[in-house]
């Protein structure tokens, strides 16, 4: 792997900072040991035609090396584990129990923790969203509730530290702006046991300069 | 893949019917040719610790076989996949795939879920008649860009893969819609894949225990 280069913000409003989905791809990068390059789009800029040739839904991240380009950050996080056996084990059996996990978290575990998410930081005022937040956040503990199972007596989902394990960690990161990672002190150990990688602060703190470098002035705003 | 057991529901009521996620698994194993067995579980196994040591959620489909057990049906079908020519295997055109598969799960799947949610379960809330219009113009934004990417190809990585096997069965919780409907080269993608016979038994397969399981009126 070489001329990896990733797409991400210049800038993002403080609520997504640290939880921009470029970090996964930067977490499994560094826990690879793999160095990149960083193109990145201003914050609006991901619906130009441009972006979207790339990138059909207009998100970020973006995945290029050598021709070969990627989106949907599980998909990134995949190719890139696929090289790496501290994110995907060479085990076959190991292999693919972590890349259950890897499904678990983008599939059963973020559309409710999203869904959450969303009326909390996108619409806390609107009347829908009131009646509709104790119905979300029980299938969002129902969740949590089911990892809880999983994860009381281990350190991470499976034997050791996978690529399901990243993923379900910056799930779990979009509820930051509530309680219920720290109520559950079973996942809060586990969050925390993760965020201590020295490449997931290495990936978080790359994620986040650009952000200082490029915000607004008061004046612009 | 000797002795491939597959777990899925004995019963689930009509609208549910044909959408239960075991069907992407079945019909990965009938793309294949792998022959398996099922087995069928209702409520009470389904919150039991046995079942939730193999499926976490408590949810179907889990897939085992000879000592691996895998839950998540994009898990399963995408180690069914690898193992039997429904993945290319050269780098980019697999990327590519992987991407369409992740794009399916991620991209597509909350919003469509969303919407189905709203119509099967709180039609007549207040909150969801407020809500219905925007989610269903998530859907239909997403559902564009699937609909491009199909403009002027059979499959949404060129040849048939599990790429597509998941995206149909994200787009089947839209079958009470006439949504998928209105994108001409989606609807005709929609067709050509329900038109393969391996889709054609899988979707049998499911629907079977149903008609022998539904209860009394």
């Amino acid at each position: 792997m070489s001329n990896i280069r990733i797409t991400a913000f210049k800038w993002a409003p403080p609520f997504a900072q640290g939880l921009v989905r470029d970090l996964r791809v930067r977490w499994a990068l560094e826990e690879a040991g793999l160095h990149y390059e960083e193109n990145l789009l201003t914050f609006g800029d991901q619906n130009l035609p441009e972006h979207r040739a790339v990138q059909p839904f207009g998100q970020v991240p973006v995945y290029e090396e050598d021709g070969l380009k990627l989106f949907e950050s599980g998909a990134i996080v995949m190719h890139i584990g696929e090289r790496c056996p501290a994110l995907l084990p060479e085990d076959p059996v190991k292999r693919a129990r972590a890349r259950t996990w890897m499904f678990a978290a983008l599939n059963s575990v973020e559309q409710h923790v999203q869904n959450l998410t969303s009326i909390d930081l996108f619409f806390p005022n609107e009347d829908w969203a009131r009646q509709r937040r104790p119905g979300a956040e029980k299938m969002c503990v129902g969740r949590l509730d089911a990892l809880v199972a999983r994860l009381t007596g281990r350190d991470y989902l499976e034997d050791e530290f996978t690529a399901g394990d990243l993923l379900m960690v910056t799930v779990l990161r979009l509820l930051r702006h509530t309680r219920l990672v720290p109520d559950r002190p079973v996942l809060a150990e586990y969050v925390a046991r993760c965020e201590a990688r020295p490449a997931f602060q290495r990936a978080l703190d790359a994620q986040l300069a650009p952000f200082a470098r490029h915000e607004p002035s008061a004046a612009a705003a | 893949m000797p002795g491939v057991r597959v777990t899925a529901l004995r019963w689930v009521p009509p609208p549910f019917q044909g959408q239960v996620r075991d069907l992407a698994v079945r019909w990965a194993l009938e793309e294949a040719g792998v022959a398996y067995e099922e087995i069928l579980v209702g409520p009470a196994e389904q919150s039991s610790d046995e079942h939730r040591g193999r499926q976490p959620f408590g949810k179907v489909p889990v897939y085992e076989e000879d000592g691996l057990t895998l839950f998540e049906s994009g898990a399963i079908v995408l180690h069914i996949a690898e193992r039997r020519g429904l993945l290319p295997r050269e780098t980019q055109a697999r990327g590519r795939a992987l991407s369409w598969m992740f794009a399916a799960l991620n991209s597509l799947d909350p919003d469509v879920i969303a919407l189905g949610d709203i119509d099967h379960f709180h039609a007549r809330e207040d909150w969801a008649i407020a809500r219905r219009p925007t989610v269903e113009a998530a859907v239909r934004a997403r559902l564009a860009v699937v609909d491009r990417q199909l403009a002027g190809r059979d499959y949404l990585a060129d040849e048939f893969c599990a790429a597509d096997i998941l995206m149909l069965m994200v787009l089947r919780q839209l079958r009470h819609t006439p949504i998928v409907d209105s994108y001409l080269p989606l609807r005709d993608w929609r067709d050509r894949c329900q038109a393969r016979p391996a889709f054609q038994r899988a979707l049998a397969a499911q629907l079977a225990p149903f008609a022998r399981f539904a209860p009394a009126a």
